[in-house]
């Protein structure tokens, strides 16, 4: 079933609103690493942060007082999506939305501060108002009680595949008649906790550039933030094919899987490939997969811009290629080094007659997606 | 109305294969002797220290069972959720060694949580760190679920589902609709989740967890008490699996979810939620509430909770049997939705009410007809289960008995 996206929306390390975000990307400015401490170990990280500002359009709400940051990006951008439609939510049509969320690793600060206390001083410690915010569902619930949705409200749980599992999931429950709209939210939030798991797993970086690849990976930069989209049954762009993928066993498996992706989603010419590629050997896997697959696509990836946003990346890829086939040009792929298997670009690309690309996700967690986007 | 059940015009979903570990027992057999006998399954807890608790009891799977037949080094690092799981396909996968899901919907609300709690707490005592690649690769909520898959070699798409306690529910409704709509033939569904100080302690912290004995619906019930555990259901368009000559073992013929936007951890106190839920559920089975031969209930046993259900059922229903079987397993959140669906399969398939114990009389504004304390035979056509959970999710599912047509060629057990 073809869909079409409606409305976008994001809160991303350099800044909120659809239009503002996409100028800096095509730009080729790139996110401001930030150093991040803890007690908890003498190693400091650097992250990818939403900047203040990019909240500050958010209308305060009492679900939202107490809500981690993770809530936060959500409402910004599930609303900049609907707004971006004209879709007003009333109690009427609130029956009509189903609202899918994708998330890896949710509300880790409350999590974490919430343990941390039972560690340091005992269970009785423990406090009642952090428990509900470690929940995964707590952002989709509070993004559904600030828009009055009393329907289908789905949380998923994923690497950084969900957010496209999480877009094949609406597109199954867009094929009840019962629902206008799916509005479909993938967030995620940083902390030093995640960033020492990431490097104890060999996945990350200390500092920026995210070097995408390259022969040997050097590592991942986490970021933060969320992105959305509104599905509908008209319009344009339209997402023409989903394939969920499946799993792959082992990393050197990866490139499997994303072969058996592409060649489901090869089926017209394909103009670009927003990728996944985003310093680990996730890089290698899509590399190698698209070099025998779809050789002449121009192939770009965000993350060395925006980071690895796990949970929100997907949707992060999805909003790029439709701004992409809408608006008939790609961001310059930062830090990469020529290469003669990929066709890549280091200066903004004119797409002017671009009419199909693909979103390929290859999580770090044995996860692989990918989505075929049109514009006619 | 289709007389032989599900909506006109939508394929009809059969359940041809369950399987489940819980605190009740291994598997469907260990299952339904327990239920039968109204055992208490609760038991002090043992995994980690809760002498700072209110709570100190839990529905536990045995360590001694469910890690005994651990092979090789990679197994012995998967987590307690992933052996559950495992368990719980394996049954399944018994009874249908050919079922290839075309997709799996799996529900939880921690994953691998104590490998988590096992990594930060290496770190807060500067503790050994050697484990913690293994501790974090096993930890994200879709590992166990791969794990389950990849030992019985399926590598079907998995979309795991966190909708706290509303989550195994949620998962077997959605697999429903998916396979009732056609998009797909064959649907693995089901839910997981492993005990971790982290809940409990969560639970106990906002004095959701009973001290005492955990009596749902009883007029002086204190709370819940947590459980763990995982099951799995094999939906398959029901005419597919007639032609194979597959065994039936129930028709889901119904679900509906919502969201009542109260409070994210209280349920609206007029029920408003969990009655949306059971109609939707009932529009969705086309068939009426007057259809309903029993309900397994929410029911956790907190205050809120069973005042808000009770009222709802009060509402829709007139004297359905009702009972809340999580007296004798505990709650295992994003499992329980899964291990009740179980529940109400065998008490479809042997015709018996299953048991609401501790349980000493409920308050005169509830008119529910509970199953008090022991299980009793019944003649069961259709039932519906329910589950709700924190952010104000609800979901109900209906299952029917598959009663054959002239000509079909399916078996049917029970």
């Amino acid at each position: 079933m073809s869909l079409a996206i409606a409305g976008m929306g994001w809160a991303t390390p350099l800044g909120s609103g659809v239009d503002a975000v996409w100028d800096r990307l095509l730009r080729g400015d790139e996110a401001r690493g930030q150093k991040i401490t803890d007690q908890l170990g003498k190693q400091s990280y650097t992250a990818f942060r939403v900047p203040e500002f990019a909240l500050t359009s958010l209308t305060p709400h009492p679900r939202l007082r107490r809500a981690s940051a993770i809530s936060r990006f959500a409402a910004a951008a599930g609303l900049e999506a609907l707004k971006a439609a004209h879709v007003d939510v009333d109690e009427k049509t609130a029956e009509r939305i189903a609202l899918v969320f994708a998330i890896s690793n949710g509300g880790v600060v409350y999590t974490k501060r919430f343990y941390s206390a039972i560690v340091e001083a005992g269970t009785q410690s423990a406090s009642p108002l952090l428990f509900p915010e470690t929940v995964f569902n707590a952002p989709a619930s509070h993004l559904a009680a600030l828009l009055g949705v009393t329907g289908a409200v789905y949380t998923l749980v994923g690497d950084a595949a969900v957010g496209l599992l999480a877009i094949k999931m609406a597109e199954d429950l867009m094929a009840h008649a019962e629902f206008d709209y799916c509005l479909v939210v993938g967030a995620e939030e940083v902390d030093w906790l995640l960033c020492d798991a990431y490097r104890r797993w060999r996945l990350l970086r200390f500092e920026p550039p995210v070097e995408a690849f390259r022969q040997r990976a050097r590592g991942m930069i986490l970021s933060e933030g969320a992105g959305a989209i509104l599905l509908a049954r008209n319009g344009s762009p339209t997402i023409e094919l989903i394939n969920p993928g499946g799993y792959y066993r082992k990393r050197s498996e990866a490139e499997e899987i994303l072969k058996r992706i592409l060649c489901d989603l090869n089926e017209t010419e394909i103009d670009f490939v927003v990728c996944s590629a985003n310093g680990t050997f996730v890089d290698e896997a899509e590399r190698k997969a698209l070099a025998e697959i779809i050789p002449d696509a121009v192939v770009y990836t965000p993350k060395p811009a925006l980071g690895e946003s796990v949970g929100a990346a997907g949707l992060w890829q999805v909003i790029i290629a439709a701004l992409a086939l809408q608006r008939g040009a790609l961001p310059p792929l930062l830090h990469v080094e020529p290469t003669k298997q990929l066709r890549i670009s280091t200066a903004r690309l004119s797409l002017a007659n671009a009419k199909d690309a693909i979103v390929l996700s290859c999580g770090v967690n044995q996860q692989a997606a990918g989505l075929r986007l049109s514009i006619r | 109305m289709d007389q032989s059940g599900g909506a006109k015009g939508k394929a009809r979903v059969a359940v041809v294969a369950a399987g489940v570990v819980s605190p009740l027992g291994f598997g469907l057999s260990e299952t339904l002797d327990s239920l039968r006998n109204a055992r208490d399954c609760v038991t002090p807890v043992t995994r980690f220290p809760v002498a700072q608790c209110r709570c100190k009891t839990a529905g536990q799977v045995p360590d001694e069972r469910l890690l005994s037949n651990q092979g090789d080094n990679r197994a012995q690092r998967l987590h307690r959720a992933s052996h559950m799981m495992i368990e719980a396909l394996e049954e399944a996968l018994a009874q249908e060694p050919q079922f290839k899901p075309e997709l799996t919907i799996i529900g939880t609300t921690s994953g691998g949580m104590s490998y988590g709690e096992n990594y930060y707490r290496s770190l807060h005592r500067h503790g050994s760190l050697r484990h913690s690649p293994a501790w974090i690769a096993n930890y994200p909520a879709q590992k166990p679920v791969i794990d389950a898959q990849e030992a019985f070699g399926i590598s079907a798409p998995c979309q795991i589902i966190a909708n706290a306690c509303a989550s195994g529910t949620n998962a077997i409704g959605h697999a429903f609709e998916c396979v009732r709509s056609g998009l797909y033939q064959r649907v693995l569904a089901g839910g997981y989740d492993a005990l971790s100080e982290l809940v409990f302690v969560g639970f106990d912290s906002l004095q959701a967890s009973t001290p005492e004995k955990c009596r749902p619906f009883d007029r002086h019930r204190t709370g819940m008490v947590l459980g763990e555990g995982a099951a799995i259901l094999a939906l398959e368009d029901l005419e597919n699996a007639l032609r194979r000559g597959a065994h039936i073992l129930a028709e889901i013929t119904g679900y509906g979810a919502s969201t009542d936007n109260f409070h994210l951890t209280q349920p609206d106190p007029s029920g408003v939620g969990a009655r949306r839920a059971m109609e939707r559920a009932l529009k969705s089975a086309d068939t009426a509430a007057t259809k309903i031969d029993y309900i397994n209930a929410h029911g956790t046993a907190t205050p809120l909770n069973d005042a808000a259900e009770g009222k709802a059922i009060s509402d829709l229903f007139d004297g359905v049997p009702v009972s809340s079987t999580k007296g004798m397993m505990g709650h295992s959140l994003g499992a329980a939705g899964a291990v009740e669906a179980v529940v109400c399969l065998l008490a479809l398939r042997h015709q018996f009410l299953p048991p609401n114990i501790n349980f000493r009389g409920t308050e005169e504004s509830l008119e529910l007809n509970i199953i008090a304390n022991e299980a009793c035979p019944a003649s069961l056509r259709t039932v519906l289960s329910n589950s709700f959970g924190f952010g104000g999710t609800n979901a109900s599912i209906v299952m029917q008995k598959f009663l054959p047509r002239q000509g079909h060629g399916g078996q049917v057990e029970g």
